[in-house]
């Protein structure tokens, strides 16, 4: 198991990472947990698990909608894909987002200083 | 797919939790194969794909709750998953539930009694817990009514009470001539609907003047019930008039049907002005304005921003005063406030003391119930602290699982409570059986009362969910792998607890149980005791039947001849043997009255009180109770008031008052007049029977004639004592048809009365004791039944080694023994103590060790029956089996 520490994200941030891959392209789960990994260069060491709980949420908020279809390697899976509704709360995830990481960096800057 | 609407989603939700387990599977395979490509082994490649995964039924969890109202659905499928466990231990559910409804009923039924006796004594009243009871106390610290001119003086200058009313409850006449019916009525104060907050269902009530003018307001108000039995509810009733006591009055409206006037325990059906007292008692009109004439009840509204002692307090300093200044007629007396409940009237006083006990019982059954629910959870959370625990280490949460829990009990205690009700409902209906006849309906109707029901169950209720949940509590102390690795014999800390608790409730629910028996035992040793000790008198053959002269409208000398004339009928009549007549019948309820007395050449002690009970008496009284003359002569019908006045007394009263002098002539001063004593008799019970023997007086009626109070015929006959009645009643209605008769029956059934209560609460306690019994019974069955089950395997190797069932057997005994001996000792003593509490009330021979040693025995069979069963089952045993358990 990965250390407890690595994955403790802030709530939401999984589901905002998870929209923001969708918004490229529709993916079924095995393939969003390989992209956030190797987009994130393997510095979120996501439990695998707990991907499915998050896309189950975004499912009944209705920010994404899933259809079973046939993989690459030619297996039965999920495809997820962004809803019109999961673009416009992207949006606003995102520039709270980066509001907040701002704020976090004004302060954490300060205490460098010191 | 689809977005789906929460209706949807609600009806499929099944086939979204299928697909989400799919989804799942299909990532540990497209995982496990990208691992095997990269030159995995297939298992090492598995593995590694589900820990990268994490726990994968607690996601599966997780992902599913999203979807879950988290309340209602989890909710459904926790009482599911309890009727499930419910299910799987039927005989332990079923056995929760039952003893649950068995409590709820049995406690919910006395408490509904009791409290309709002891809480509500003025049903109808409105705001009655304001409303207390004034009484005049003597000083010798007894009680007595109030007269009305103390009343008016408590009335006018007490300041903690919004207002006082009095009451003064006669047996009235009813109707003209030969159409005459006697019924229950209260000479009141005009204020006192008004006090009591009593709103007429029909009409009006007394206009206030009428306490100011005697004889000015011939008004009466009637009860529903006579309203409805005498003219049907008829609407023109009111202003109509009516006879009572021959004189007329008119009708100015009905009270509401829940009012049965401030008698608790007698149905009041007429309510008069008490300023009319001289149209309903001819001699009486000097009362109201006769300091020492006491006959009225009094209650008083407290102000609501007064508290009861203040009010009490002001009550006292207030009558010291009037004793004080009112000289004779008020020197050494007092008042006192108390609840009504308290108070001194009716048949409340008599039932006080029993329905305590009843009360005090059910407590300790409802304990018992408690007990035996927690006991019997308790086992069950044993045996399933394995469950509990892989379900914690497979990662539900403890909030989850207490919750999971909590449904179990509540589902228990819902079903325990809805089946007690039903059984309450129809306890208190068999219960009717058990009121005595004699008694009013109102007193002994033992409507259930839904707030009480509403405690009782919400006692049981709680103690069930505290039981049920304690293994959840404890769950979380023990730890994972020890519930994990511990064999059948329960090693964790947690379940030796556990296994302690339920020892010592079984030891409390035994102890529990023998005290109740004891209670029981005692109080039927001192009702056979009660019936075994003999009045004094033969009561036997002799019949009775009383009248009120009073009510004819006759004066003193008309009343007398009636009486005599009455009497010689009687006593001419075919088989009678002899005839009297007597103001006071012994051994009825209530004491009767008395007299203050100087005895010649005795100097009272102190303080001593020389108000003795006595009788007014004809000729004959004695040969007709066959109570024995030891010395001198009856009273002859030559002992008028022309003559020298005389009394006869008991042997106690020359015990006490003659200290070995003789009797015969002495003088004795009473009613402002000395009477010589010209007879001795027999001591004879003539309040309760369980008195020590008393001083006691009587007097011939014809020359202390009290026309107020009532006389009672008695007669003697060789025949049946049916017949008997019957005969006295025709020979009063040929003197004169117009004196209604009351209490005809024979004496035996009479002086039986008092006794009935007494009877109702034995039977109740000995119904509450078997309750209490088969409880402690069960919950002993439990503990061993579950001691002989973890320890299976033991008793499995030793019969496999050549036990033989007595060496089971002993086992078997060596635990049930131990709880017995504790639960024997600990409730003896406990019985010890009640019964020193309870002391006045019994009447017992020897202490009662008898019914301490019965209890004892009837609890070693109790427990034997207990231990049958498992004991049975393990001596059955087959090693084999017992040996591949677990």
């Amino acid at each position: 198991m990965p250390d407890p520490k690595s994955r403790d994200l802030f709530p939401g941030a999984l589901e905002m990472m998870v929209l923001r891959l969708l918004k490229q392209r529709p993916l079924h789960g095995y393939a969003l947990v390989q992209r956030i990994q190797d987009a994130s260069n393997n510095l979120l060491q996501v439990e695998e698990g707990s991907l499915y709980p998050a896309l189950q949420r975004l499912l009944k908020d209705g920010l994404v909608d899933a259809e079973w279809g046939v993989s690459s390697t030619n297996r039965r899976v999920r495809v997820y894909r962004i809803t019109r509704a999961g673009t416009k709360h992207l949006g606003q995830e995102t520039s709270s987002f980066a509001r907040m990481l701002e704020g976090i960096n004004l302060v954490m800057a300060l205490g460098s200083e010191t | 797919m689809k977005h789906r609407s929460w209706l949807d989603r609600a009806l499929h939700r099944g086939r979204l939790y299928d697909e989400f387990s799919d989804e799942i599977r299909a990532h540990l395979d497209e995982k496990t194969d990208e691992l095997i490509a990269r030159g995995m082994s297939p298992r090492d490649a598995r593995d590694a794909a589900r820990r990268a995964f994490g726990n994968v039924t607690a996601i599966e969890e997780r992902g599913r709750e999203v979807w879950q109202w988290p309340t209602l659905e989890s909710i459904l499928l926790d009482v599911r998953y309890a009727l499930r466990q419910m299910r799987r231990t039927p005989a332990l559910s079923a056995i929760v539930v039952l003893t649950l409804a068995i409590g709820i009923a049995a406690t919910t039924t006395v408490f509904s009694w009791a409290r309709s006796v002891l809480l509500d004594p003025l049903p109808g009243a409105g705001d009655a817990s304001r409303i207390y009871a004034l009484e005049t106390t003597t000083s010798s610290g007894g009680w007595t009514p109030t007269s009305w001119l103390d009343y008016r003086d408590f009335r006018k200058y007490l300041k903690s009470f919004d207002g006082l009313a009095a009451a003064y409850p006669t047996a009235l006449t009813l109707g003209e001539d030969e159409n005459t019916v006697r019924a229950w009525g209260e000479l009141v104060s005009a204020n006192f609907f008004d006090v009591l907050r009593v709103r007429p269902a029909f009409g009006g009530l007394f206009p206030s003047s009428s306490d100011e003018a005697e004889g000015a307001q011939p008004a009466v108000v009637i009860s529903y019930e006579l309203w409805q039995r005498r003219w049907h509810g008829d609407s023109t009733i009111v202003g109509r008039v009516v006879h009572i006591n021959r004189f007329p009055f008119t009708v100015a409206g009905v009270a509401p049907a829940a009012f049965h006037g401030s008698m608790p325990g007698q149905q009041i059906d007429i309510w008069v002005p008490a300023a009319m007292l001289g149209q309903i008692v001819p001699t009486g009109s000097w009362w109201l304005r006769d300091r020492g004439t006491r006959t009225f009840r009094v209650f008083a509204r407290l102000k609501p921003n007064v508290s009861f002692p203040v009010a009490r307090e002001e009550v006292e300093r207030f009558t010291a005063y009037m004793a004080s200044v009112n000289g004779g007629a008020s020197k050494g007396m007092g008042g006192r406030l108390m609840p009504v409940w308290q108070s001194h009237w009716g048949m409340q006083d008599a039932l006080r003391s029993p329905l305590l006990v009843l009360l005090a019982a059910c407590g300790l059954v409802l304990l018992i119930v408690c007990a035996n629910a927690a006991n019997l959870l308790l086992a069950r959370a044993i045996t399933r602290a394995r469950e509990l625990s892989m379900r914690l280490a497979l990662g539900a949460p403890r909030r989850r699982l207490l919750r999971q829990l909590l449904t179990e009990a509540s589902l228990l205690a819902v079903f325990g409570a809805a089946l007690g009700l039903f059984a309450a409902i129809w306890m208190s209906r068999s219960l009717h059986s058990l009121i005595p006849s004699f008694s009013s309906a109102s007193l002994l109707d033992p409507h259930l009362d839904g707030g009480v029901l509403a405690f009782t169950a919400l006692l049981a209720v709680g103690a069930t969910l505290l039981a049920g949940i304690a293994p959840a509590l404890h769950g979380s102390r023990s730890a994972l792998a020890e519930n994990f690795t511990a064999g059948t014999r329960g090693g964790s800390i947690g379940q030796v607890t556990a296994t302690r608790t339920r020892r010592l409730l079984v030891i409390a629910e035994m102890a529990l149980a023998v005290v109740s028996l004891v209670g029981a035992g005692l109080f039927y040793e001192t009702f056979r005791n009660t019936r075994s000790v003999s009045p004094g008198f033969d009561a036997d053959s002799v019949g009775m039947t009383a009248v009120r002269t009073t009510l004819a409208g006759f004066d003193s000398a008309r009343a007398e001849q009636f009486l005599d004339d009455v009497a010689d009928r009687i006593r001419s009549s075919p088989g009678v043997t002899s005839a009297a007549y007597t103001d006071h019948v012994p051994l009825s309820v209530g004491s009767g009255s008395w007299e203050n007395l100087d005895v010649e050449g005795y100097a009272p002690a102190p303080n001593e009180n020389m108000k003795l009970f006595r009788e007014l008496i004809s000729p004959d009284y004695f040969k007709t109770l066959r109570i024995p003359i030891v010395a001198g002569r009856d009273f002859t019908s030559g002992d008028d008031s022309s003559s020298t006045h005389v009394m006869i007394v008991n042997e106690a009263f020359v015990h006490h008052f003659l200290n070995g002098r003789a009797a015969l002539g002495v003088r004795v001063k009473g009613w402002g007049r000395w009477f010589t004593i010209i007879g001795v008799v027999k001591d004879a019970k003539f309040y309760r029977v369980t008195d020590p023997p008393t001083p006691y007086f009587y007097v011939p009626a014809k020359q202390v004639y009290r026309p107020e109070q009532g006389y009672t015929f008695l007669a003697r006959a060789s025949g049946s004592v049916d017949a008997l009645v019957l005969t006295m009643q025709r020979e009063l209605h040929a003197a004169d048809a117009a004196v209604p008769a009351y209490n005809a029956m024979p004496l035996a059934t009479y002086i039986e009365g008092p006794l009935q209560s007494q009877h109702v609460a034995t039977q109740l306690l000995a119904l509450l004791a078997v309750i209490a019994s088969i409880l402690a019974a069960i919950g002993l069955y439990g503990v061993i039944t579950y001691t002989m089950t973890q320890r299976t395997k033991e008793l499995g190797v030793r019969i496999a080694l050549g036990a033989q069932a007595i060496d089971v057997a002993r086992i078997v005994a060596a635990q049930a023994g131990g709880l017995l001996v504790a639960g024997l000792l600990v409730g003896l003593a406990a019985s010890v103590v009640v019964a020193r509490v309870l002391a006045s009330m019994l009447f017992l021979a020897g202490g009662g060790v008898t019914v301490f040693a019965a209890a004892a025995v009837a609890m070693l069979v109790i427990a034997a029956l207990a231990t049958g069963v498992p004991t049975r089952r393990a001596i059955g045993l087959d090693p084999v089996t017992a040996l591949r358990a677990e």
